[in-house]
């Protein structure tokens, strides 16, 4: 099958001797893909190295088969991401927030800005200014600036943080479909189980810095009650070896 | 190329969306009114001759070298590195399909728009006010010379703005060193009145080389080549440190 991200002996070192060490994956494309693991697991230092705003201390990025080191741009071209919480420009409106991301694009006009204001809920508030936005409309807007280049993966880290319970089921019915009839790929992590048990199609465990198990929510619900379940005879069997 | 023009349209509509440019406008245009109040006001009432017409753009360009330019370059400058280093809208910038070079680039080339287009802002401002105080034209020719040379040892300490933003940890600390550097460069200059021409911060009134009866041009290339050599190196050294900062 067509890999869409390939992550190759991935390990990144802090001071204090926490991060990520020799992570390999490989998500296919049209996959949603759930990295779960508690809080400081590593999760966001391993989306940040893969859109490139963390150097990692050894291995490699493939995305659409370009090296996020060798080659950004092309890797890039066709990303959309949200890392961590949104932090959008606050003396800029959401509108021309949409325009930055959007000039890299040739295809996004001011149509496509609209559309995507509106599948996010932010249409009315289009000529706002940030600094007047919630945390929750900051984070539907992060949304909306990923999916505006009709990108074929989208890298999400905690996409689901400040959304209310109506955000969190519309994102998850978005992410779907977009899966199912774009073939878009998803690479999204999450401390929040049930959500990921709702919206993943293969599931990787981050514990303490390490890959402790990736399999498909299909195999693992087949296997056991739930992905807490699994999650925890994961962090068992493996956590501290 | 196109990456690195999107950028940087980028980094311009930012620039002019910040009250900080409406700022840096409203002080230019204020600064040569008061200049061309204050000069009027000695010229015909005090009995003291001040300038020429074409002397009052080169005046104000002497002035506002020292004072409000910097004082603006680092505003623009610490902002768009420092900044957003701080409240972390550098993130967006750089998820999207740019490499860190093309970023730091496109942010370099949009400051030193920032700085042409307040020279010549300023420069046409006190252009047209010196017709209305003096019964002279002014030469324009003269003007324009000195107002793009200007630009040079401008941009050279712009560089060094952005070296400091990428050190520093925070914006309040950026623009304390960039004042300390500021001083110190120009105390060094008043104590080593020898070493003075390899400080970035006596160029700043390179102009004059310019405007005698007399142009040496010997003394114009080494001045040149030394904001050249300043230029390439601060640019290499903010841009090794944008590249190696992790968010």
């Amino acid at each position: 099958m067509d890999k869409a991200i390939v992550i190759e002996n991935l390990s990144k070192t802090y001071k204090n001797n926490r991060g990520i060490q020799d992570i390999n994956l490989e998500i296919e494309r049209g996959e949603i893909f759930g990295f779960l693991g508690p809080n400081g697991a590593g999760k966001s230092t391993a989306m940040k190295i893969m859109v490139g705003l963390m150097k990692a201390d050894k291995g490699d990025v493939l995305i659409n088969g370009y090296s996020i080191t060798k080659d950004y741009e092309q890797a890039m071209k066709g990303v959309g991401s949200i890392i961590e919480n949104v932090v959008p420009f606050s003396y800029l409106t959401a509108y021309d927030n949409m325009r930055l991301s959007g000039r890299f694009n040739a295809q996004v006009d001011e149509a496509r800005i609209d559309r995507c204001l509106e599948i996010t809920g932010l249409i009315k508030n289009k000529n706002e200014k940030i600094k007047n936005y919630s945390l929750g409309m900051k984070q539907r807007l992060g949304i909306a600036m990923a999916i505006l280049s009709n990108p074929n993966i989208l890298i999400l880290d905690e996409p689901f943080n400040g959304l209310d319970i109506q955000g969190m089921v519309e994102m998850r019915e978005l992410i779907i479909s977009l899966a199912e009839q774009h073939n878009t790929t998803f690479f999204i992590s999450s401390h929040l189980i049930h959500d990921i048990e709702l919206t993943c199609s293969k599931v990787g465990i981050l514990y303490s810095g390490r890959l402790l198990g990736v399999d498909s929510t299909q195999n693992i619900l087949k296997n056991y009650s739930s992905l807490e379940n699994y999650y925890l005879s994961e962090v068992d069997l493996n956590g501290d070896s | 190329m196109e990456t690195l023009k999107v950028v940087y349209i980028n980094e311009i509509f930012k620039i002019s969306k910040k009250k900080k440019f409406i700022m840096a406008l409203a002080f230019s245009l204020f600064s040569v009114i008061a200049a061309a109040i204050a000069v009027y006001y000695l010229n015909n009432f005090a009995g003291i001759r001040i300038t020429s017409s074409s002397d009052f753009s080169i005046m104000v360009l002497s002035v506002l070298s020292y004072t409000l330019f910097p004082l603006f370059i680092a505003f623009i400058g610490i902002d768009m590195f420092a900044g957003e280093f701080v409240d972390q809208t550098i993130k967006l910038t750089l998820i999207c399909p740019a490499p860190r070079f093309k970023v730091f680039l496109g942010k370099v080339l949009a400051i030193a728009s920032f700085i042409m287009a307040n020279l010549m802002f300023v420069m046409i401002l006190s252009f047209v006010v010196s017709i209305f105080i003096s019964t002279s034209m002014p030469n324009l020719l003269k003007i324009l010379l000195a107002y793009i040379m200007e630009f040079f040892p401008l941009f050279v300490f712009a560089l060094v703005v952005v070296l400091i933003s990428n050190i520093a940890k925070g914006t309040s600390s950026a623009f304390m060193f960039i004042i300390f550097i500021f001083l110190v460069f120009n105390g060094l200059g008043l104590i080593f009145p020898y070493f003075k021409s390899l400080l970035f911060t006596s160029t700043f009134d390179w102009y004059n080389l310019f405007l005698g009866s007399y142009i040496n041009l010997s003394k114009i290339l080494r001045t040149f080549l030394i904001l050249l050599g300043y230029s390439i190196m601060l640019f290499a050294a903010g841009y090794y440190l944008f590249e190696k900062k992790d968010i």
